[in-house]
């Protein structure tokens, strides 16, 4: 199958004007929402359960269900906008906030009616600034044109929207911290149950999704949940950005039909590895999940497929590493990161980065023994598994995978004094 | 009052380590496992906080659950298999202290807590054999940062156990205390780095499970194996918290709380906590002096005993007993007050007698009948002015729960407020606690009447002034009011009046056991001891006593004597000797007293010691039996012992 983009989240993507309100109008918008007003909220909810929707944050939850959870009869309800995307090669939520503002806004007020929720709070990642300051534009325009607020488009529903910007903290994407933050605590964890679907924001039932989850909420209205199921496979419905980045010819954001279309494809639509090189690895899902190699190249995007190799699609980003790449470089940064981002609430997860961090640049920098390699497998073990949230498992299983793959270029760097690959690539040069 | 009817808790059976074990429905693991006799190792869960899981030092097996999970933060199951012995178990406890002691310094020599430290006993028992951690630096901090001019931070040593961030919210809920920046970064400070001012700064170390907060009074003074702990009651109020009085080379270093759900739930005040240095005091009365003809001299306590009943004698033949009053302080112990109103009523013949200055007619036993635990149980508690926590700090952490925890109403109300307008202010109707300090008595009378006609039930819990002050009441040691608050037939003077007299010149002789304090910060109480022809004094310290007496008796320190002390809720526990006497020390005030009353002619029909002293008292005061163990008297219509 040829490498081709199916847009639809992306369908009024470049349309004139389309991040203002009349634009977005123009090309048919807001009309899903008018439509979901004239609906029961279980009829919405069964429309989005029939379009098979799974979460796009990483974790793939299937939409409707988490709605499901919502316990009956308790009043208020909150829905919050998980815009804090900070996955490492995750980059896909801010074009949607970028280019389509409106429609995220559409999205979330579709899921509002759905949920009876009387406020949505958009948390924007911090360091998304314009973004930020283009939801804020597109709020107040909805406000003016009646979208939000009390009574929605002439109707008795009311909703608030609230835009809320994030301090920079990878940590706030899980959503309990996401939900202190928002109550202006420390964003850290909470002790799960109860579930925020129980006791969340301001300790009240809350609904929280990804940007691009609510961003298909429009089309799945519009057209219904079997039209967009038949988008995609039975088990992975619809269509998905990713993100291609590294080391290919044109990186960017791509929609594609689930199960329907390969790493090759997606490759392939980001101009190819670049010229002169070949694939030594790519990693799906962003920073958190594990390498895979050329060997998966013709693996079907697709959930079930991707898990059975070893790996997520996670928040949809494909990073792409050529034969230059030295694993144990990336691994390291990798770990920097999670170091740097770890929140600091649990014992494995506060040590165990730094202590991987500290390990991995020894090794990097050829300093470290062979027997460093083991404690490096033992501080991963006790973390994998054992943190409060799921930060400290992400932040041992790309480098334990790439460990397992590229062991010989991991044994290489003990003890050599400098790493290796560079040494080869200066020394080719 | 009655304890809310609560249906029996389901009990959950469930199995750890192969034990099978029967907990109530909503358990946490943890505490199953303390139960069934199983330790696990846990650095942030704290039982008077609720769980947080982020030590993850407790995490064990559960079932088929494919991941460890927290015992201080899952609740059992019927038929749940809990393991903590497995090597995946211990592998990851290695693993884990393996962390902690990544960022840990090196200092317990010079630390503290070296020998009472979580951190030393679980890396002995749970951690790795050798350290793998030279391959990294340490991350450093401050390392002696006051909060305030009580407490010291470490921040170095500090795991990050969240329990005293979660003291600050949880129990006295004033926030103080924040986590700062993240990843290996984190440290706890104060919020917005402003100095900690609360009135419970104290229980800070005693929840830090390391070295990292630690008392200023404190710092470098011991080690814990060079300490002898003594079981006792705190004396700087009447709240009656028990405390542990931690002594070295028969001084005392420090107090440590001991929990008792009933009193203090495991806090102290800082009032209570860092005054132990009044039983360190020098400015001592270590021996007997007396000036009764020309200067003064010391001699044996026995002796001055002697002259001191010749001199009463005397006075007696000359003057009616009217003419001579005693004087107690509510610091006394059950035997040393029940033992001074046998001694001036019984022996002496005087109807003057008291312990403090204002009267009290009527008093009665009722004012006393809630329990300080049920607070709790109170839909709504009422709090009179701001007397009754300034009194008993304490308080104020059982209020915060009664409302944080279960849920109840607190209403704080001007101690002159209209009881009228208070009623519709009641949350509910339900049960109502009252209280109040005894000073605004009559008020709480008050309001107590007004909600009782508008709610129902109302129960009043009035706090007295004075480590024994209430023990006082319940003896006798008042005019006109004998053990068990027995009317008499002669009325007596109060205290202020028998000041008036004594400054007037119509007493001929006084027994005094100091020191008052309540007495002491009133000026005439100087200047009527001083008028006084023949004052007979029994303290422990110099003062205003020693300068003014004829005959000064040596006393003891609470630290120094065993006894009885009954608290506010009417709870009578022990004190003990925590500083034991030197060789040679004249005896303990009781059997001064004693032995001042039979010099006198009076009878006392037991051995002049605390023990069957007590005895005496629950002949005497039949609500007294029954309380040995820490319970609370028996007084008719309050329900018995609680």
């Amino acid at each position: 199958m040829a490498a081709e983009e199916l847009r639809i989240l992306t369908r009024h993507l470049g349309a004139p004007g389309v991040t203002g309100l009349p634009g977005y109008e123009a090309v048919g918008g807001y009309r899903s929402l008018r439509r979901a007003l004239g609906m029961t909220p279980e009829a919405i909810t069964a429309e989005v359960k029939a379009s098979g929707l799974r979460g796009r944050g990483g974790a793939a939850f299937p939409t409707a269900t988490k709605w499901g959870f919502l316990p009956q009869d308790v009043f208020p309800r909150y829905l919050c906008v998980n815009a804090d995307e900070s996955e490492p090669g995750c980059f896909k939520d801010r074009v949607l906030l970028e280019e389509l503002p409106h429609q995220l806004l559409e999205g979330t007020l579709i899921a509002a009616v759905a949920l009876q929720a009387s406020h949505a709070f958009l948390y924007v990642r911090g360091e998304y600034r314009a973004p930020r300051e283009l939801l804020d534009r597109c709020v107040a325009e909805a406000y003016r044109a009646g979208y939000a607020g009390q009574g929605v488009a002439g109707s008795r529903f009311g909703c608030e929207l609230v835009v809320h910007g994030g301090a920079g903290a990878y940590i706030c994407g899980e959503e309990t911290a996401l939900l202190d933050s928002l109550e202006g605590l420390r964003g850290q964890p909470r002790l799960k149950p109860p579930f925020p679907a129980v006791r969340g924001l301001y300790g009240q039932p809350t609904v929280v999704n990804n940007v691009e989850t609510l961003s298909n909420l429009p089309y799945i209205i519009e057209h219904g949940g079997a039209a967009y199921a038949a988008l995609g496979t039975e088990a992975s419905p619809g269509t998905r950005l990713f993100c291609v980045s590294g080391h290919v010819e044109r990186p960017g954001t791509f929609e594609v039909p689930m199960g329907h279309t390969t790493f090759r494809d997606l490759i392939a639509l980001a101009g190819g590895v670049r010229t002169g090189h070949v694939l030594k690895a790519m990693q799906p899902g962003g920073g958190s999940m594990q390498v895979l190699g050329p060997e998966h190249l013709d693996l079907a995007l697709d959930f079930k497929a991707v898990a059975d190799a070893g790996s997520s699609l996670g928040a949809g980003a494909l990073v792409v590493m050529d034969e230059t790449t030295c694993m144990v470089d990336v691994s390291m940064r990798l770990v920097d990161f999670y170091h740097h981002e770890s929140c600091g609430k649990c014992v494995p997860c506060r040590e165990g980065t730094y202590f991987e961090s500290r390990l991995m640049h020894r090794l990097e920098a050829g300093l470290a023994s062979a027997d460093e390699l083991l404690t490096l497998a033992d501080i991963c073990e006790h973390m994998e598994g054992r943190c409060f949230c799921p930060l400290g498992d992400t932040a041992t299983w790309f480098v334990m995978s790439a460990y397992r793959r590229f062991a010989d270029e991991f044994r290489a760097h003990c003890g050599a004094g400098c790493c290796p690959v560079r040494a080869a690539a200066e020394a080719a040069a | 009052m009655s304890a809310a009817p609560s249906p029996p808790p389901e009990l959950v059976t469930l199995t750890v380590d192969g034990r099978a074990v029967s907990v109530p429905a909503g358990t946490l693991v943890w505490d199953a496992c303390e139960k069934a006799g199983v330790f696990v190792p846990v650095y942030c869960a704290h039982k008077k906080m609720d769980p947080v899981a982020v030590c993850r030092m407790c995490l064990i097996e559960v079932g088929t659950m494919p991941k460890l999970q927290p015992a201080c933060a899952t609740v059992v199951q019927a038929g749940m298999e809990v393991r903590t012995a497995t090597d995946r178990v211990q592998r990851f406890r290695q693993g884990n202290m393996e962390f902690l002691l990544l960022n840990h310094p090196l200092d317990c020599p010079v630390c503290d807590r070296g020998g009472e430290c979580d951190l030393q006993d679980f890396a002995q028992r749970y951690g790795p054999p050798r350290s793998r951690t030279a391959i990294t630096g340490k991350v450093h901090f401050d390392k002696a940062r006051p909060l305030s001019d009580r407490i010291m931070l470490d921040q170095e040593r500090c795991i990050l156990c969240w329990r005293c961030v979660r003291y600050c919210d949880e129990i006295t809920g004033d926030r103080a205390i924040v986590l700062q920046e993240r990843a290996v970064h984190t440290v706890v400070d104060t919020f917005e780095g402003r100095p900690l001012t609360g009135p419970f700064q104290g229980n800070l170390p005693e929840v830090c499970p390391v070295g990292a907060l630690t008392h200023t009074a404190y710092r470098f003074r011991s080690r814990p194996w060079d300490l002898q702990r003594t079981p006792s009651v705190c004396p700087g109020c009447s709240y009656g918290c028990t405390v542990g009085i931690d002594s070295r080379d028969n001084a005392v270093v420090r107090f440590v709380s001991q929990d008792n759900p009933d009193v203090d739930d495991s806090w102290l005040c800082d009032r209570g906590r860092y005054g132990f240095p009044e039983l360190n005091r020098q400015d001592r009365v270590l021996t007997a002096e007396l000036s009764l003809e020309g200067p003064v001299r010391a001699v044996g306590a026995l002796e001055a005993v002697g002259a001191a009943a010749r001199a009463l004698a005397g006075v007696l033949e000359r003057h009616d007993p009217d003419q001579v009053a005693c004087l107690g302080t509510p610091q006394m112990t059950n035997e040393e007050a029940f033992c001074l109103q046998w001694l001036g009523r019984d022996v002496i013949g005087t109807p003057h007698l008291d312990h403090q200055l204002e009267p009290w007619p009527d008093l009665a036993p009722d004012e006393f009948r809630l329990a300080i635990r049920e607070l709790e149980d109170c839909d709504t508690v009422v709090v009179l002015g701001e007397r009754p926590e300034a009194a008993t700090p304490v308080l104020t952490l059982r209020l915060y729960k009664a409302e944080r925890k279960r849920g109840r109403q607190v209403l704080r109300i001007a101690a002159d407020a209209d009881p009228t307008e208070l009623a519709g202010r009641v949350r509910d109707r339900g049960r109502v606690g009252v209280v109040a300090h005894e000073a605004d008595r009559d008020r709480a009378r008050a309001v107590a009447t007004a909600l009782a006609a508008a709610n129902g039930s109302v129960h009043r819990l009035t706090l007295t002034e004075g480590m024994n002050g209430r023990g006082c009441k319940d003896l006798g040691l008042l005019p006109g009011l004998g053990p068990g608050y027995r009317r008499l037939d002669r009325a007596g003077m109060h205290g202020r009046a028998i000041l008036a007299a004594a400054a007037e010149g119509r007493l001929r002789a006084l027994v005094v056991v100091g020191p008052n304090p309540e007495m002491e910060q009133d000026p005439a109480y100087e200047a009527a001891i001083a008028r006084v022809p023949l004052v007979v004094a029994l303290t422990p310290v110099r003062g205003l006593l020693s300068r003014h007496a004829q005959a000064l008796l040596p006393g003891r320190t609470m630290a120094e004597k065993q006894g009885t002390v009954t608290s506010s809720e009417g709870r009578v526990q022990r004190i003990r000797v925590a500083l034991q006497p030197r060789i040679g020390a004249p005896p303990p005030e009781l059997r001064l007293l004693v032995e001042l009353g039979r010099s006198l002619g009076g009878t006392w029909e037991s051995a002049p010691l605390a023990t069957p002293a007590f005895d005496v008292i629950c002949d005497a005061v039949p609500a007294y039996r029954g309380t040995r163990g820490g319970l609370r008297a028996a007084w008719p219509g309050t329900g018995g012992a609680a």
